[in-house]
């Protein structure tokens, strides 16, 4: 079945996907920082900092249609507490941009701004998870200090998601197939419920399966992979670009706000 | 329900994410004396089982046109005891925030700590207490309801404690606060309702999962219970006096003192101390300067500069992802060796 998820592009080829994971999750921690500490009220600067995640998603040759599409599914919640923030600061100011200057609430420049910030930092997170695969990722974040426990977990659980999102789509399917009216919720729980246990045990039993069969190869509770996570020369050069970008825009920003 | 990185500032977020690293940590370190390597495997599909159950919805009455689906928290907490279903949990949050894009990347702190340790720890802990040993009795039903609504409600009440003492949002403490957990409470009934019914189908079909611990037996210490709570109890008590002290003037404390601007107005002054010293860490933590802002014909010149700079960046920026998107455009043309993965 068709899963929308959002790595399928990390397969790909590019100088992005080449890069170091560890780099790029540093990378996208460090922006998404710098992000957040914006101004609450400065939605300008904002449009300089998207340069950077665009930058990387157009060298990574991932396509935006995809992730707008993306950013625009995951917004709901940020959205509705965004607008909430008009209602309640109604500060009038003035705005001056370019040519014209205009009257609006601090509310409303609140409001941009955590949607701004929203689409820079989905931008970020997105440019980095479409141009690493997992398994790189969490070697990564092995390598910098995520126990050991955690990282097998991530992994199993990551490898499992789409069996388990399957075989609960055929369930889904089955119960549609049956449900020809209302039935009142007294048997709507029933019928959830029995799918919803019958699939965990069903899990349960596969664990089972899986075990054994890991076992029977010499499991010990650690992988045993062919680390190909070395810091290479374009790892630096991403690097320096990165920390120029930074730091320029910080002294850009300091002397719009000033 | 998952925290954005926007509805946060930069203190709070890193500090729950400090917080939740070493919680993680520690019980990472504790958990690996119980957890072989048998009972990996399981942990991961477990977490996989999550996604699945999510998907799973079903009519609500008296709501026509909506459907709730189960979290699914306190079942893997019941089944796996405390420890596993931290782990378990803060997994499923990870992948969701990498994966799936739910929940920003320095938010995890504060997701991880609403939605794992909570349900983890307060779920079992309350379900023990209030359950008798055997299942398929009223007792348990009605523990296991307690720790749904409870733990729901617990990071119903965290979610607008962490965003107000960000002072990112504008909406009053109280209204958010009885929002939350408003929809919260009918949220932790179905969910209590639907994880009752599932245990009840599991204990017919297969007792012996939910008779013995799948992840090693978890005494129930009196000494953890009461630290659990006492934990979660200081979190919540001190969060609620800290934001009750100035629920009447809603957040404009942040701006009552501009270290930056000497010329500052306090629009509100609010002299308590705990408060003071919170601005005084977000004003010295933050790297930019806040609240540019100008109020009405003050200083027009230097507004209209300001205008200027800001009309540069705007457009200077589009136009500069214009370019780039142009050259990567005219390269792949010319280089038709593009691999799309299916």
């Amino acid at each position: 079945m068709h899963h929308a998820h959002i790595d399928k592009f990390a397969y790909q080829d590019s100088p992005i996907h080449r890069l170091d994971a560890r780099v790029k999750f540093i990378a996208t921690v460090i922006f998404t920082a710098v992000v957040i500490s914006l101004p609450r009220t400065s939605f300008a600067i904002l449009f300089c900092y998207a340069i950077g995640p665009f930058a990387v998603l157009v060298l990574g040759r991932i396509p935006l249609k995809f992730v707008f599409k993306h950013i625009l599914l995951v917004s709901p919640f940020v959205l509705i507490l965004a607008l909430s923030c008009p209602l309640y600061d109604k500060t009038p100011v003035k705005i001056a941009f370019g040519p014209s200057a205009f009257q609006t609430t601090v509310g409303w420049m609140r409001c941009c701004a955590i949607c701004g910030k929203f689409v820079v930092t989905m931008l970020a997170l997105i440019a980095l998870v479409s141009t690493t695969r997992f398994s790189n990722l969490l070697v990564g974040l092995g390598k910098l200090g995520v126990p050991k426990l955690l990282i097998i977990q991530l992994g199993f659980l990551y490898r499992y998601i789409f069996v388990l999102i399957d075989t609960a789509q055929h369930i889904l399917q089955a119960r549609a197939g049956r449900t020809l009216r209302n039935l009142g919720f007294n048997q709507e729980i029933k019928t959830a419920s029995a799918m919803l246990g019958s699939l965990f045990i069903r899990s349960i039993d596969t664990a089972e399966q899986i075990n054994i069969a890991m076992q029977g190869r010499g499991f010990n509770g650690s992988w045993r992979t062919i680390s190909r996570l070395k810091i290479s020369s374009n790892d630096y050069i991403f690097g320096v670009f990165f920390a120029v970008f930074v730091i320029s825009l910080y002294f850009f920003a300091v002397s719009i706000l000033n | 329900m998952h925290m954005a990185n926007e509805l946060l500032s930069l203190p709070v977020a890193g500090g729950t994410l400090v917080i939740a690293g070493g919680v993680l940590g520690l019980i990472c370190k504790k958990a690996k004396q119980v957890i072989t390597s048998e009972k990996l495997a399981l942990m991961g599909i477990l977490g996989a089982f999550i996604f699945a159950a999510q998907m799973v919805n079903f009519r609500l009455p008296a709501m026509p046109g909506t459907s709730g689906h189960m979290v699914g928290a306190v079942l893997l907490a019941i089944i796996l005891g405390p420890h596993a279903a931290a782990i378990v949990i803060s997994s499923v949050i990870i992948v969701q925030c990498l994966i799936f894009q739910d929940g920003g990347l320095l938010a995890l702190g504060c997701n991880i700590i609403n939605m794992a340790f909570v349900p983890a720890y307060v779920g079992y802990y309350l379900y023990r207490i209030a359950a008798a040993r055997s299942f398929s009795n009223l007792r348990t039903y009605i523990g296991v309801m307690l720790a749904c609504l409870i733990g729901i409600e617990t990071c119903a009440v965290l979610v607008p404690i962490e965003a107000t003492l960000s002072g990112v949002l504008m909406v009053p403490f109280s209204t958010f606060l009885i929002t939350m957990t408003g929809v919260h409470f009918l949220v932790g009934i179905v969910e209590g309702i639907v994880t009752v019914a599932v245990l009840a189908y599991i204990q017919q079909v297969r007792p012996d999962i939910v008779a013995d611990n799948l992840c090693g037996k978890v005494r129930l210490s009196k000494r953890a219970v009461l630290a659990t709570f006492a934990v979660f109890t200081i979190i919540i008590g001190a969060g609620l006096s800290l934001l009750a002290s100035r629920m009447p003037d809603g957040l404009e404390w942040s701006y009552a003192e501009r270290p930056d601007q000497p010329n500052f107005k306090p629009i509100v002054s609010n002299n308590d101390s705990r408060i003071t010293v919170i601005d005084r860490l977000q004003s010295k933590y933050s790297l930019m300067p806040d609240y540019s802002v100008r109020s009405n014909g003050e200083n027009e010149n230097s507004q209209a500069s300001v205008g200027w700079t800001s009309f540069a960046g705007v457009f200077g920026s589009i136009t500069t992802m214009a370019v780039i998107w142009l050259i990567a455009w005219i390269l792949r043309r010319n280089n038709p060796r593009t691999i799309i993965a299916q």
